[in-house]
């Protein structure tokens, strides 16, 4: 059956017509066009398609796109759009390694946010835990793990530098984005 | 320190950051206008005549544009080097795996229903599972034609006389090791999409670690259809990881070349997560009996080796990873006698292809495994016994390898001293050790080893390079990059890696054998040194100076000893161009490594130069459960030189994590001919709660003849892993386990046989 | 996916309605990840999903400080148990047990509702329930009954559940002084596992901290439903709690399991594990409850 549903999208309102069978992976990548989250299982085995709605990483692949009616989701693509610039989690990713064939990448990086946003300060046992969801068969995780506590630094710092104001927790503010340009540049 | 500014920097892959905003496009990313979706029906028999097909349902189905049976295919298509394999299977299937037909519709629904409204009648075989059993006489014959199950292949070598040897062994040891199926598991499934032009050329994307064999073999396809002198473009997205799972071309490949010329319409076909374990190939199987003798001293002293390959159904680069464990038989430690004999056998199993190592991780299992039990028999350290035999600059193996840089002293030092400093042994933890030697420059597995180059540079210091290479995740757009750049005193963000298209880049045999840093490295290297004599005879007469004095550095050119005279340069590249009779810096290079092939008794300098390494593990066995916890683990690897230590210790964590998999979990399970387990639920992979603590520890010997001294890294990561796993189990509970993997249920039994014995 | 029309009824009495319309064209969802698989897989294909998230008060989750008893509403997900406190300090064999289904990500989405309805063998959420006497609020056309959680399973994939009713609530009694209870779920890696073999103890002990006055042995994937080794259980009340005692209820309780060979493990060692399990878990209860007969 045919429905419209309203909800919002990477900070974006919007209203779409859906089919109850649809899973939310289903309306992202094929619907609208968000090719950043991927399917590895298609059963919540490899999470690969892992995306956050109302703060919880979920598995796309088993989450109908009904549900999402009324909440907010967040993929890969909605990162690093308020500022034009990578999230932290992304830039850690990038700068430790943590990116090989990188297909599991944005899931991985939407598992980490999904913990990293309640709790930039989480140890290695409650990272590993918050991750065990997504498979990578590249890494061996070492590099992963790396990414995400530095992430984990980088994002407690940058609440301490007054970034609370910003609506996203995970937005980089202007000053450490002008701090991170002038260190392209040195 | 190293004297370069680019080569040994932990520069972020260049993809990293598209990556990570989920802007990469990958296989499952490509759509066509007007594309349809194929699928395949595979085979409910493991061995069974096809006595009849009905496929009138499923051609009725509206939004069904063509359905292939094995009757409609070209007679001569044929995949695979042992050429046993057409596309579409006919009036036989050898395994369940089989390609019996083949949809094509407008959506990957419709194409589903069509495929399972096909109607198929079989006349059950008597089928065959065990190899061993396949070789007896009454065994039923998978191929009839071919008359054995045992393929034609000529894997047999003895060097020097390992029977006199025997013989003269103050201490011999033997055993029987066997090692089962794993598979790739790359995170992006297998597909690909083919399209004619109205000319019946071909474009292929394909996520190929081949391209310029897979254009050969599409090519091939295009001759048996009868399209002779048409073109073939192969067109390569980012690929979701590699380990040698494309490194041949696959039934689907060629179905949707089938389906696309039939319907005039991009055909793709991705495969989902089930069919990717059932339908792609698996690390090839092994049973080995393994006689190995030293004298007094621990001096190793012959190395006797017999093995049975299962082969599966159909025949993939599966059956030729004996021709790769020939290399760690004849020449991973000092070894003067030797013999090898491997014979691949057909079953109604699935079939083996390429996977990271090649053949390597099997016979190392069994030769490392073999080590720790001759050690002990000699009453030697198994460290200590290492040394005695380890692999020196300046050797020649037995089997012809001529051994250049060699730091396998140093790696075993690297991980005694990682593993025995700091905490001492707890009850029931046990430490273990394992070696490896892996092709480092490329192998001559085909008729050429090379790679070409093409590289030019604009009007504003930028540089684009076009490899025949391929990044698969492994970072060698880095390598390349990084390597250009050092030469042409650049940054790494100047250059510009292209790899993706057969139209525009140049031949490579496949990023394989760990060859890609060393060859197509070696073959960017060369085109940046031409291209930098051109830039520099012109800067020369600039200046007027001699090419000599001028250094390129930071984005300048510049006159030795005269800091006046220097011009960045994109204002060099621009005089150049906009001068009378103007010069775009245009450069190309071949690069093919004196690699050789092997001759008839395999004797040969298979690569330029080798790689080695040191594996040590701590593990904890649980004594009532089984269970096998890794601890901490130390992979010590000679690499030449690290030209990125960040994406370099990526390999090794990533092959490490990879063979602890081979070691302890991982398993595709086959029960007469069928796969139990074709998902992340029960193939256990390891998770990031399973991750443990590795060390990486580099050593650099500056390869004579590597880029900048590098050689391959991609394999060596799960080459020794499951036997220094093995052997430290054994130093932990003193039980051996010859079977991989190593699972509680195996420890533990052998635990109680062990308690029972005593 | 064969398509569905999904159905969102706002309380119990409209969600059973529904299904009376729809009969067996119709399946009830709660979280989904059973569901969802089962459907894309083809293993059932109804006309009509009746959602049952969307019903208030389903997913509530209390302790009735006047009775001491525990309420987790069906549509409790794995991970708002494994979240939370109360849980996690007094009730630790459901932390063990839920903490470790799947991945967050499926935590996050799946209920403890619909992992006991979904009824296999291995269903990590059963043990611990069965352990603590839970008993299930069954709802259907007929009225509202309970159940204990234990007589919940008839066999693999099939529940006493009639045809449309639902579970609405799990209620555990309250919880005796000096109780310990713990859960293992042993399997080949550390997450993303179905268990090899699931253990679930519980005990309670006397004032002498050490004969025992209840104990719940629960076993997961030792028979086509989640079971109790019951002749266990008897070995162990009434008798000082030792770990060599625990270790001759253990080889009871693996006499006791129906376990088979399968793809994930083999009998034998199921019935080790259970060997030892029994007793390791039987001494970490003991543990915590001395843990807490200190702090107090």
């Amino acid at each position: 059956m045919t429905k419209t549903i309203s909800f919002i999208l990477n900070g974006d309102e919007i209203s779409c017509d859906i089919q109850d069978h649809w899973t939310l992976l289903h309306l992202l990548r094929e619907e609208l066009g968000l090719i950043g989250t991927k399917e590895g299982c298609g059963n919540g085995e490899c999470g690969a398609c892992t995306v956050i709605v109302d703060q919880l990483a979920v598995n796309s692949c088993l989450y109908l796109a009904a549900d999402v009616q009324g909440k907010q989701v967040q993929t890969i693509e909605g990162l690093a759009v308020h500022t034009g610039s990578l999230h932290p989690i992304q830039q850690s990713f990038v700068d430790n390694g943590g990116i090989q064939c990188g297909f599991c990448t944005p899931g991985m990086i939407m598992s980490a946010k999904a913990l990293l946003d309640k709790d930039p300060k989480a140890d290695q046992e409650a990272v590993k835990h918050a991750l065990a969801g997504n498979i990578c068969r590249c890494t061996g995780y070492v590099q992963i793990l790396d990414s995400v506590a530095a992430a984990g630094r980088q994002m407690a710092k940058n609440q301490g530098e007054g970034a609370a104001a910003a609506k996203d927790p995970g937005t980089i503010t202007q000053q450490s984005m002008n701090k991170k340009a002038g260190e392209v540049i040195t | 320190m190293s004297g370069y500014n680019v080569v040994g920097q932990r520069v972020p892959k260049l993809d990293a950051a598209q990556k990570a905003m989920g802007r990469a496009e990958y296989i499952q990313d490509v759509r066509l206008p007007g594309m349809l979706f194929g699928k395949i029906l595979y085979s409910r028999h493991a061995h069974a005549r096809i006595t009849a097909m009905d496929i009138s349902k499923a051609r009725a189905l509206p939004g069904v544009h063509a359905v292939l049976t094995g009757k409609d295919i070209p007679s001569k298509m044929r995949m695979g080097f042992y050429k046993d394999n057409p596309p579409l299977k006919a009036d036989k299937v050898c395994c369940f795996r089989d390609e019996i037909a083949a949809v094509a519709a407008v959506s990957e629904a419709v194409a589903k229903k069509a495929v399972s409204l096909i109607e198929v009648e079989y006349e059950p075989l008597p089928a065959v599972f065990d190899p061993e059993a396949a070789m007896e006489k009454n065994a039923p014959l998978v191929h009839e034609a071919h008359k054995s199950n045992v393929l034609k292949l000529p894997w047999k070598l003895h060097y020097g006389d390992v029977e006199a040897a025997d013989k003269a062994s103050a201490y011999v040891v033997e055993d029987r090791f066997t090692t089962t199926w794993v598979t790739h598991c790359c995170l992006s499934t297998s597909g690909a999409v083919a399209l004619f032009d109205a000319s019946d050329n071909l474009t292929v994307y394909s996520n190929t670690q081949i391209p310029s064999l897979a254009q050969k073999d599409f090519l091939e396809t295009l001759g048996a259809m009868g399209l002779k002198g048409k073109r073939v473009r192969v067109i390569k997205p980012v690929i979701g990881g590699g380990f040698g799972s494309k490194l041949d071309t696959y039934a689907y490949e060629h179905i949707a070349i089938l389906l696309a010329h039939k319907c005039r319409k991009p055909v793709k076909i991705l495969f989902d997560r089930k069919e990717e374990f059932e339908a792609t190939s698996t690390r090839q199987p092994t049973v080995i009996y393994i006689r190995q003798g030293c004298d007094k001293e621990g001096h190793l002293t012959f190395r006797d080796i017999r093995m049975v390959l299962d082969n599966g159904g159909r025949t993939s680069w599966g059956a030729t990873t004996p021709s790769v464990m020939m290399m760690p038989i004849t020449s991973l430690y000092r070894v003067p006698n030797v013999r090898y004999d491997a014979k691949c056998v057909y079953t109604n199993n699935t079939y083996a292809q390429a996977m990271r190592g090649y053949g390597n991780p099997q016979a190392t299992f069994a030769i490392e495994s073999c080590m720790d039990m001759l050690a002990q028999k000699a009453g030697i350290d198994p460290v200590a016994f290492r040394r005695i035999n380890q692999n020196e600059p300046g050797d020649v193996t037995p089997q012809g390898f001529k051994i250049t840089s060699c730091g396998l002293a140093q790696c075993i030092d690297a991980v005694e001293k990682e593993l025995t400093q700091g905490r001492p042994l707890e009850e029931g933890e046990g430490i273990g050790y394992a070696s490896l030697i892996h092709v480092g420059g490329g192998a001559r597995i085909y008729k050429s080893d090379g790679c070409g180059a093409i590289l030019k540079m604009d009007d504003y210091g930028r540089v684009d390079i076009f490899t025949g290479g391929t990044d698969m995740g492994q970072g060698l757009d880095n390598m390349i990059a990084q390597i250009v750049a050092e030469e042409l005193g650049l940054l790494a963000e100047d250059i510009n890696v292209v790899h993706t298209d057969t139209d525009v880049c140049p031949w490579d045999v496949g990023a394989h054998a760990s060859r890609s840093t060393f060859v197509a490295g070696n073959a960017a290297l060369w085109a940046a040194r031409r291209a930098k004599q051109t830039l520099l005879a012109f800067g020369a007469k600039l200046f007027e100076v001699a090419p000599e004095d001028l250094v390129m550095e930071n984005r300048t050119v510049s006159v030795k000893n005269d800091p006046e005279k220097t011009m960045p340069v994109d204002k060099l590249l621009r005089k150049a161009h906009f001068s009378p009779g103007g010069t775009m810096l245009m450069a190309d290079y071949f690069y093919d490594p004196p690699n050789e092939n092997m001759g008839k008794d395999f004797k040969c300098n298979l690569s330029v130069t080798y790689s080695f390494g040191v594996h040590g593990v701590r593990v904890h066995v649980d004594k009532e459960t089984g269970k096998v916890t890794v601890k901490n683990y130390v992979a010590a690897h000679d690499v030449g030189r690290a030209i990125n230590p960040m994406l370099l210790e990526g390999q090794v964590y990533g092959g490490v994590i990879m063979g602890l998999g081979y070691a302890l979990s991982e398993e595709v399970m086959i029960k007469e001919g069928q796969i139990r387990n074709p998902n992340f639920r029960d193939y256990k992979l390891f998770t990031a709660k399973d991750a443990v603590p590795i060390k990486a520890p580099v050593i650099e010997t500056h390869d004579p003849d590597g880029p900048f001294g590098a050689k391959g890294i991609g394999e060596p990561g799960c080459v020794p892993t499951a036997p220094a796993v093995a052997n430290a189990i054994y130093q932990a509970v003193g039980v051996r386990i010859k079977d991989l993997p190593i699972t509680p249920e195996k420890v533990l039994a052998a635990i109680l046989k062990q308690s029972k014995g005593s | 996916m064969k398509p569905f029309t999904l159905l969102t009824p706002a309380t119990v009495e409209e969600a059973v309605a529904l299904f009376g319309q729809h009969k067996e064209t119709a399946r009830y969802m709660a979280g989904g990840t059973d569901v969802i698989v089962k459907v894309k897989e083809g293993w059932m294909g109804p006309d009509y999903l009746i959602n049952l998230k969307k019903i208030p008060g389903l997913n509530d989750l209390h302790k009735n400080e006047a009775t001491g008893e525990l309420s987790i509403g069906a549509l409790v997900t794995h991970a708002m148990l494994e979240q939370s406190l109360l849980i996690r300090n007094a009730y630790p064999i459901i932390y063990d047990a839920v903490s470790n289904i799947g991945s967050l990500q499926v935590r996050n989405m799946g209920t403890i509702g619909g992992n006991l309805i979904n009824a296999v063998p291995s269903a990590d959420g059963a043990i611990p329930l069965i352990a603590l006497d839970g008993t299930a609020l069954l709802v259907g056309p007929d009225g509202e009954r309970s159940v204990m959680v234990k007589d919940l399973f008839v066999k693999p994939y099939e529940t006493v559940l009639t045809p449309g009713e639902i579970l609405t609530r799990i209620t555990i009694p309250a919880q005796v002084p000096r109780t310990g209870s713990a859960y293992i779920k042993f399997g080949r890696r550390a997450a993303m596992e179905l268990p090899l073999i699931g253990i679930g103890v519980l005990l309670v002990v006397d004032e002498d901290l050490s004969t025992c006055t209840r104990a719940r042995i629960c076993l997961g994937v030792a028979g086509p439903t989640p079971l109790r080794a019951v002749k266990a259980e008897q070995m162990l009340e009434g008798q000082p709690v030792t770990s060599d005692l625990l270790t001759g209820a253990g080889k009871l309780a693996a006499e006791e399991s129906q376990v088979r060979d399968s793809v994930r493990g083999q009998a034998w060692h199921r019935k080790e594990m259970i060997r030892v399990q029994v007793r390791r878990m039987g001494l970490r209860c003991l543990d915590i409850i001395n843990q807490k007969a200190r702090q107090a």
